[in-house]
C-alpha cells in the first residue's frame, strides 16, 4: 500500500500541488477582501480569485511624502507634549498648536503644516528653547502610521473596493505613502488625498471696525457622533447631523463652551423670527446686516455660512442645548454634505500628501486594463505553443515532450495558485515573470531529459538516478544564481520590479523543489527499460 | 516535419584568438554605442519617464486625426508623440517639468479633455522622486550582477572558467543595451526586468557548458558537443518563446511584453554567441594551457 506512494512520492506532490492551486483559484474563500458595503462575489474580478493589478484592472496608483519637518533627540525636560507643542507653535506664524506634534517616546518634535520652511522650524525650535540633534524632513513614524489609518478609512468611507495603503521606504531612507485605487480616476483619487479633511465651525460677529472672527469654536474632536449627509426638509441645501460632546473630564465640555459662545455673540437677539437671515459675503469676509453668523469652515475655506433657527437659538440662551448637543452642519450643496461627513468620519489627515512636490501617479483606464488581462492570456498561450513546437521538433517523442509541456504549464498554474493564495495583484511585471519562469523551466526540462537519455538507453532506476542527480547540479546551481540575482530586487522598493522578482524566486523555487523532480519521475516510469 | 539537429562545431579549425575575436567585437561595439549614447544625450540609454521625471498620456485613437489634434491641444510642446497601433493608443511625453508636474498632469487632462482626446491613462513622476528610482535601479541591478558573480566564483572555484561565465553575463547585458538604443526602446523598470531575466538565461547555458566540461569525464570536444547539444536546444525553445511574444504584444499594442520579447531575443542571441565563442574558447585555454601554467 505504502509502496507505490514511496516510489512516486514527486508525481503525487506535484498533484497535490496542482489540487490546492485549484482550490486557491477557483475555492470560495481565497477572493479578494470585499470593501464595506460589498459581497464576496461583487469583490471579485472574473471567475477565478486573482486580483489584478493597476495594469490589468484599471485604477490609480498615487505615491508621495508627506510633508513636514521632525527635529529629532529632542531634550524635552520632562514637558508635557502639549506644552511643548504649544510652546513651538507660538513661534510660528504659519501653524498652531494642532500643526506641531510631539512624540516623547520618539524624542521628536515635528510640524505638519506644509507652509512651514526647514529655517522657520529650526528657528522656532531655538526661540522654543529646546535643545536638539537635527532636523530631518518628514513626520515621525506615528504621524505615519495614524495618516495610512486616515486615508485606509477615507477609502473605505467613499466606497472604493480594493483599495490599499501602505508605507514604503526608498533607498535614501525617505518613507513615501503608497496608495493604489483599482478602478477609479487619477482626479477623483488625489481629490480624496489631497482634501486634508479639516471641519470646524467659526463665528462670525459684527464689530465695531466692520466684522470679527472668533475661530474654531467647534473643530473636530468636538463632534461625538456623525451623520451621514441629509437633504434638507424644506429649501434647498443639505446638512450633516451631529451631536456635539457634552461631557468633559475638566473644565467645560465643547457643547456648553459653543452654547456660551453663541450666547455671548448675541444669536438669540438677532434671530426672532425665521425672516432674520445670515448676512455673510464670502468674497469680502464681511456681514452685511448686523446679524452674528456660523461659519463652516472646511481645510482653511470657509465653504458656507448660515443663522440660527430661533427656536435652537433660544434654548442656546436658555443653556437647555448642551443637554442633548444635536447640531446641524449645513451645506447648499449635497455633495459637499457628502464630503464633510466622509472626512469627519474618518478623520483629517494628520499630515498633507506632497503629491506635486516628490509624489508620482499613474493611472489606467478600466477599459484598457480589461484589454491587457485578455491580451496577456494571448500572448502567454501562443508562447507556450511556440515552446511546444520548439520541443516537439526537437524532441518528436512525444513520450518526452508531452510531459514536458505539461510539467511547464503545472508551474504556471502552481505560481497562478500562489498569487490567489497570497491576494498579490497581478500586474505585466509578473506576468514577464511568468514568462520568464516558463522559459527557465523548460530549460531545465530540457537539461533533464537530455541527461537522461545521453549514452543509450536507461536500463535501471540506479543509472536513472545517477544521471538525474548530475543533471540536478546544472539546475540547482542556476536556480541559486537566479534566486541571488532577484532578491534585492524583492526588497528595494522598485515598483512593479518587485512583483516580477517576488514570481520569478516563487517560479523558481517551485520548479526546483516540486515540477522537475516530478516531471524526472515521470521520464522514469515512461524511459526505463523493465 | 523538420526536426532540429545542434549542429557540430569543429572548434579545432580555429585559435582561440579566432573564437573570441567574434564575440569581443561585439561586445567592444555594443560599448561604443553605450558611450556615444552617453555623449551625445547624457545617459547611456532612453531613460523612460521613470528615471527623467514628467507626465506621460495614453490618448485614444479613435480614428480621427488624433496626432494633428494633439499638436494643438496643449500649451506646452510634448516631447515625444509615439503612436501604438494595435492599440489605437497615442502616447505623449511630456518631459519634466521642474516645479509642479502634479499640477501639470491635471492641466494636461484638462487640455486634452478640451480638446476632444480620451486620455486612457495617465502617468506623472516628479523628477527628485525619478532621479531616487534611477540611483535604486542602478543599485538593484549592480547588486544582482555581483551576487551572481560571487554564487558563480563559489560554485566552480576556479578563476579563469567563473570569470567566463560573469564575462559572458556582462556581454549579454551590454549588447541588448545598445540594440535597444538603437531600436528606440525606453529604459523603463520593466525593461530592466528584462536585462535581470538574461542574467538568468545566460548563467544557465554557461553553467551546463562548464559543467560539462569541468567536472564530468571525457575529453574537451565531447564535453563541449554534449553541452551544445542541450544548450542550444535551450536557448532556442527561449528565443521562440520570446519571439511570439514581441510579435503578438506588438499587434496588441502593449508595449511593456513587446520590449521584454524583443530585448531578450536579442539577449539570447548574444548569449549564444557569447557561450559558444568567448566561453569555449576561454576553457579551451584554460584546459589545455591555462591548467599546465
Amino acid at each position: 500500500m505504502l509502496e507505490p506512494i514511496k516510489k512516486n512520492w514527486r508525481i503525487l506532490l506535484l498533484v497535490v500541488v496542482v489540487l490546492g492551486s485549484t482550490v486557491a483559484l477557483f475555492g470560495p474563500g481565497f477572493g479578494p477582501e470585499p470593501a464595506p458595503g460589498e459581497n464576496a462575489s461583487e469583490a471579485q474580478q472574473g471567475i477565478t480569485n486573482l486580483q489584478y493589478g493597476l495594469d490589468l484592472a484599471g485604477g490609480t496608483r498615487v505615491r508621495a511624502p508627506l510633508s513636514g519637518y521632525t527635529a529629532t533627540d529632542v531634550a524635552l525636560g520632562g514637558e508635557t507634549p502639549e506644552a511643548v507643542a504649544e510652546a513651538v507653535a507660538a513661534e510660528l506664524d504659519n501653524a498652531s498648536t494642532v500643526d506641531v506634534g510631539v512624540v516623547p517616546e520618539e524624542r521628536a518634535v515635528e510640524v505638519t503644516e506644509a507652509s512651514v520652511t526647514e529655517s522657520q522650524f529650526r528657528a522656532a525650535m531655538d526661540a522654543a528653547g529646546y535643545e536638539y540633534g537635527g532636523i530631518r524632513e518628514g513626520v515621525t513614524q506615528q504621524t505615519r502610521d495614524a495618516t495610512i489609518g486616515v486615508i485606509q478609512e477615507k477609502i473605505n468611507q467613499a466606497g472604493l473596493s480594493g483599495g490599499s495603503v501602505q508605507q514604503v521606504q526608498s533607498i535614501t531612507g525617505e518613507y513615501f505613502i503608497l496608495v493604489e485605487v483599482p478602478g477609479q480616476g487619477r482626479e477623483e483619487v488625489i481629490d480624496l488625498l489631497e482634501e486634508r479633511g479639516t471641519v470646524r465651525i467659526d463665528i462670525a460677529y459684527p464689530d465695531a471696525n466692520g466684522t470679527a472672527v472668533q475661530e474654531g469654536v467647534l473643530v473636530q474632536r468636538d463632534f461625538e457622533t456623525i451623520g451621514t449627509a441629509a437633504q434638507r426638509e424644506r429649501g434647498t441645501g443639505a446638512y450633516v447631523p451631529v451631536t456635539v460632546r457634552n461631557t468633559a473630564d475638566n473644565g467645560q465640555s465643547p457643547a456648553h463652551a459653543f452654547q456660551d459662545a453663541v450666547e455671548q455673540r448675541g444669536f438669540a437677539d438677532a434671530y426672532q423670527t425665521q425672516a432674520d437671515r445670515c448676512g455673510y459675503n464670502s468674497e469680502t469676509g464681511e456681514i452685511e446686516n448686523s446679524n452674528p453668523c456660523l461659519l463652516l469652515v472646511v481645510d482653511g475655506e470657509v465653504v458656507n455660512s448660515f443663522g440660527m433657527d430661533p427656536g435652537l437659538a433660544d434654548s442656546m440662551a436658555a443653556g437647555s442645548w448642551a443637554d442633548t448637543g444635536n447640531f446641524r452642519l449645513t451645506t447648499t450643496e449635497f455633495a459637499e454634505a457628502e464630503r464633510i461627513s466622509l472626512n469627519l468620519r474618518a478623520g483629517a489627515l494628520p499630515a498633507d500628501l506632497d503629491i506635486s512636490g516628490e509624489g508620482t501617479s499613474s493611472s489606467i483606464s478600466a477599459s484598457q486594463g480589461e484589454n491587457f488581462r485578455t491580451y496577456s492570456v494571448v500572448i502567454g498561450v501562443l508562447s507556450v505553443f511556440a515552446v511546444a513546437g520548439m520541443v516537439f521538433l526537437r524532441y518528436r517523442e512525444p513520450r518526452v515532450a508531452l510531459p514536458m509541456i505539461l510539467t511547464a504549464l503545472a508551474e504556471v498554474y502552481a505560481l497562478l495558485g500562489f498569487a490567489a493564495l497570497l491576494g498579490y495583484p497581478l500586474e505585466l511585471a509578473v506576468i514577464a515573470g511568468f514568462i520568464a519562469v516558463v522559459g527557465t523551466g523548460v530549460d531545465d526540462l530540457v537539461i533533464i531529459a537530455d541527461e537522461v537519455m545521453s549514452e543509450g538507453d536507461v536500463n535501471s532506476k540506479k543509472v536513472f538516478d545517477s544521471r538525474f542527480r548530475r543533471a540536478f547540479w546544472v539546475i540547482g546551481a542556476a536556480a541559486a544564481t537566479t534566486i541571488i540575482a532577484m532578491s534585492p530586487l524583492m526588497v528595494l522598493s522598485l515598483g512593479d520590479l518587485s512583483g516580477f522578482a517576488i514570481f520569478t524566486v516563487l517560479g523558481v523555487l517551485i520548479g526546483v523543489l516540486i515540477t522537475r523532480p516530478a516531471y524526472g519521475d515521470i521520464l522514469r516510469r515512461l524511459l526505463t527499460v523493465r | 516535419m523538420v526536426a532540429i539537429e545542434v549542429p557540430k562545431v569543429n572548434y579545432t579549425d580555429y585559435s582561440n584568438r579566432q573564437l573570441a575575436a567574434v564575440p569581443l567585437a561585439f561586445l567592444v561595439l555594443a560599448l561604443a554605442i553605450i558611450g556615444g549614447w552617453v555623449v551625445a544625450t547624457g545617459a547611456p540609454a532612453n531613460l523612460g519617464l521613470e528615471f527623467t521625471g514628467g507626465v506621460e498620456l495614453r490618448v485614444a485613437d479613435d480614428g480621427g486625426d488624433v496626432e494633428q489634434q494633439i499638436q494643438t491641444a496643449f500649451e506646452r510642446e510634448p516631447d515625444s508623440v509615439r503612436t501604438i497601433p494595435g492599440d489605437d493608443v497615442v502616447v505623449v511625453t511630456f518631459q519634466a517639468a521642474e516645479d509642479d508636474p502634479e499640477g501639470l498632469a491635471n492641466d494636461l487632462q484638462d487640455q486634452a479633455e478640451a480638446a476632444g482626446l480620451t486620455t486612457t491613462a495617465v502617468d506623472q513622476v516628479s523628477p527628485s522622486f525619478a532621479s531616487d528610482t534611477a540611483r535604486t535601479a542602478i543599485f538593484g541591478v549592480a547588486l544582482a550582477f555581483l551576487g551572481m558573480s560571487v554564487l558563480v566564483f563559489a560554485l566552480f572555484r576556479t578563476f579563469v572558467p567563473s570569470l567566463a561565465v560573469v564575462a559572458s553575463a556582462f556581454s549579454d547585458l551590454v549588447i541588448p543595451i545598445a540594440a535597444m538604443n538603437l531600436l528606440g526602446i525606453q529604459m523603463t523598470l520593466g525593461t530592466i526586468a528584462a536585462l535581470l531575466m538574461i542574467i538568468g538565461y545566460s548563467v544557465d547555458s554557461d553553467i551546463l557548458l562548464n559543467d560539462s566540461v569541468l567536472r564530468r569525464t571525457g575529453e574537451f570536444y565531447e564535453s563541449v558537443s554534449r553541452a551544445m547539444r542541450t544548450g542550444v536546444t535551450m536557448t532556442l525553445t527561449s528565443i521562440a518563446a520570446m519571439v511570439v511574444m514581441a510579435v503578438v504584444a506588438s499587434v496588441f499594442g502593449i508595449g511593456l511584453l513587446r520590449d521584454i520579447g524583443i530585448i531578450l531575443s536579442v539577449g539570447l542571441c548574444a548569449d549564444l554567441m557569447n557561450t559558444y565563442l568567448l566561453n569555449v574558447s576561454l576553457l579551451r585555454w584554460y584546459k589545455f594551457e591555462g591548467v599546465a601554467r
